[in-house]
């Protein structure tokens, strides 16, 4: 079943590959915020605990409820054109992304030789944070920086599930916290940015340098 | 729970109390009570006075005492010149910024100390992340186009470096599996206790990430952009406050990762990666301090510097090691005097630029003298603090395996020295066009006072050399593992 689900949320990343709408990302945000919820959600099915749900029914109410509700407000209020205004064209940014998760899969599976793990979350996880990263180095919105950043972000949590990490619930809360507040300040950073400059584009932001 | 009380929860409800009382005068003397409180705690649990419990997720070792105390010195300075400084004229155009400020600091506070006490990669990962969202307001204090851009930039880049750190924990649980801590919780202490069962591939790879991650905070390249552009567009506090406590709260982190490398076979490597880590940052602020036209920049490159000589002590070890430390104390208190000095001279001649800035010493006498000797103090003249313990990393260098790095290490140093030795005269005794109308008379301040203060603390510390400190460093060298 991690399997499954593990593929689905890089499908995902090969939706938000191609698209050219901001709200679409907003879209796979949610998808891959339900996704790592069922993810959380599995080991408790057979042996329910009220305890075991809460970090679940959290992440859920954090990353498919308040933060794309969030983001789709400062889409609204900054009025913020529907299109991306990617560096590279998608037909360009889609092989690139295909070619880095083909060489993460391999190395997964060779690293598997060595160390016990699930190959194809721990595969998905990373591919996660390397799309996250290619959003972010080739878009040149913000707001879509900021979708990166998330992107990026849930491809650690999956990650992190396929490592099975022993982090204390108390701390899994504070991580889930600290990220809402990210992008809550990100969030207010932008409408300043947007009555400041008059743009939503990175390459607004090129006044510090030596 | 006492300490925890002090040191965290006493500073968050703070927090809470500057963010609904309006009255500036209020939130600074309740700021002060607390940075009094806090320092008090920490300096008598340096000194063995007191001992305290701290619950699951803290406890203290040697480099968590120093750290605390480092932390606590750096904020209560900072704390008492924020009102004079909150109160200067050229500060109306801050006013919304100001409200928030206290409340901002007591969090900065509260989160700081959280990280350096914590004794778990997750709380510690929690903290540092937070001491991220407690600062990044800060630097949009003047709310003008280039703040909100260091803003927007240092927390994008330090957010995503966070979360490279957490790769690396990650992967340090996985460096676990099928020993005998897998399952366990991610202590620091049992990792290094059991730190030879741990797969050595993933470890590496653990380091890499921590270390990476990190360097977004600690400013060490080429990770430091984010850092310089926050650092010389925050308020002076603010930058005195980054430079002397934040980055080394970061520095905890590698060091703790550090400690647990230390003693397997992949120790050599997590060296070697310290040690170009620290001589990139020396060439960044070699290249960057021929052209940097702003001085608040040029202090925060300088910052790069200071950090990249600790690191580069951490990663050579024996007596380097012993001068990394003794360094990260002397650095975050010249900086304080520094940075205020260099807030002194922006609220003057209201420009960051060098070039705009002539004949310092005859219109703002005080400040231009103390900005020389902090000048005197950063660059290791005797004898003032950094002297010293530049000569102990010096000399770990020259009897290390790799004494040839000194030659690199005193050739960047020689020229930053130099360029900045060149920036600062300027400032202070080239003779501008338009001197005239500049020259006022300069009231002594606080800024002006906790400046001489912390230059008497450095010289006396650096020439008395305590014997509490110098054990409390040797119990630090021993927990690394050291051999000196």
């Amino acid at each position: 079943m991690e399997n499954v689900l593990s593929i689905l949320f890089c499908l995902s990343l090969f939706y938000v590959s191609v698209t050219s709408r901001v709200k679409a990302y907003v879209t796979v945000l949610r998808v891959q915020g339900v996704i790592l919820s069922v993810l959380l959600i599995l080991p408790f099915v057979y042996h329910f605990s009220i305890f075991g749900i809460i970090l679940p029914a959290t992440l859920l109410i954090v990353k498919v409820y308040l933060i794309p509700r969030y983001i789709n407000k400062v889409i609204l209020d900054l009025d913020i054109k529907r299109r991306i205004e990617p560096t590279i064209q998608q037909m360009v940014f889609l092989p690139i992304v295909i070619a880095s998760m083909i060489i993460i899969f391999f190395a997964a599976n060779m690293l598997s030789g060595f160390t016990e793990l699930d190959v194809i979350p721990f595969a998905s996880g990373f591919s996660a944070i390397v799309v996250g990263i290619y959003i972010i180095m080739f878009r040149k919105k913000l707001i879509v920086h900021v979708c990166g950043f998330l992107i990026l972000e849930n491809g650690i949590f999956l990650f992190g599930t396929a490592v099975a990490s022993e982090l204390p619930m108390m701390i899994e809360l504070g991580t889930l916290l600290d990220i809402f507040v990210v992008v809550f300040i990100m969030g207010i950073a932008l409408n300043r940015i947007s009555s400041t400059f008059e743009g939503f584009e990175v390459s607004h932001l090129g006044r510090l340098k030596d | 729970m006492f300490g925890l009380f002090i040191f965290i929860l006493l500073p968050i409800l703070i927090a809470g109390f500057c963010y609904f009382v309006k009255d500036l005068r209020i939130q600074f003397s309740v700021s002060l009570l607390i940075a009094i409180l806090h320092l008090s705690l920490a300096f008598s649990v340096f000194l063995g006075l007191y001992h305290i419990q701290l619950p699951t997720f803290f406890s203290l070792d040697s480099l968590s005492k120093l750290f605390i105390l480092i932390l606590s010195n750096v904020y209560f300075w900072v704390v008492l010149v924020s009102y004079s400084y909150l109160k200067k004229p050229l500060m109306r155009k801050a006013e919304e910024g100001k409200k928030y400020y206290f409340a901002l600091i007591n969090f900065y506070l509260a989160a700081n100390s959280a990280a350096m006490l914590s004794n778990h990669f997750g709380m510690f990962w929690v903290a540092s992340e937070a001491t991220t969202l407690s600062v990044a307001p800060l630097i949009y204090f003047y709310r003008n186009e280039e703040s909100l851009e260091a803003m927007w930039k240092y927390l994008f880049l330090v957010s995503i470096g966070i979360a490279f750190a957490f790769i690396g924990i990650l992967l340090l649980t996985l460096s676990a599996k099928g020993t005998s801590l897998e399952g366990e919780q991610l202590f620091f202490w049992q990792f290094i206790r059991k730190a030879k069962e741990l797969n050595p591939v993933w470890l590496k790879a653990s380091f890499i990430f921590i270390f990476v991650g990190l360097s977004t905070k600690i400013g060490i390249a080429p990770m430091h952009s984010g850092d310089i552009d926050a650092t010389s567009n925050a308020p002076s506090p603010i930058a005195a406050l980054m430079s002397g406590s934040l980055r080394l709260t970061a520095l905890v982190g590698v060091m703790r990762i550090f400690q647990i490398i230390q003693p397997t076979s992949s120790f050599e490597f997590a060296k070697m990666l310290l040690i170009i880590g620290a001589l990139l940052s020396l060439f960044v602020a070699f290249v960057f301090m021929f052209k940097v036209n702003n001085f608040k920049r040029m202090l925060a490159y300088s910052s790069v510097e200071h950090l990249g000589l600790i690191t580069l002590g951490l990663g050579i070890g024996g007596l380097a090691f012993v001068g990394a430390i003794y360094h990260a104390i002397y650095n975050s208190m010249a900086k304080i005097i520094l940075f205020l000095m260099a807030g002194n001279i922006h609220n003057h001649y209201e420009t960051r630029e060098v070039d705009k800035v002539r004949s310092v010493l005859n219109t703002i006498p005080k400040t231009g003298w103390l900005f020389l000797i902090g000048y005197f103090a950063i660059s290791g003249i005797p004898p003032f603090g950094i002297f010293f313990s530049e000569i102990k990393i010096f000399e770990g260098v020259l009897f290390s395996e790799k004494p040839y790095l000194l030659l690199f290490v005193m050739f960047f140093l020689l020229f930053i020295f130099i360029n900045i030795g060149k920036n600062i005269f300027a400032m202070l005794y080239k003779k501008g066009n338009s001197d005239s109308h500049l020259t006022r008379y300069e009231k002594f301040d606080m800024t002006h006072f906790v400046a001489i203060v912390l230059l008497v603390i450095l010289t006396v510390l650096s020439i008395s050399s305590p014997e509490i400190l110098y054990k409390n460093i040797i119990n630090i060298t021993k927990d690394f593992g050291v051999i000196l």
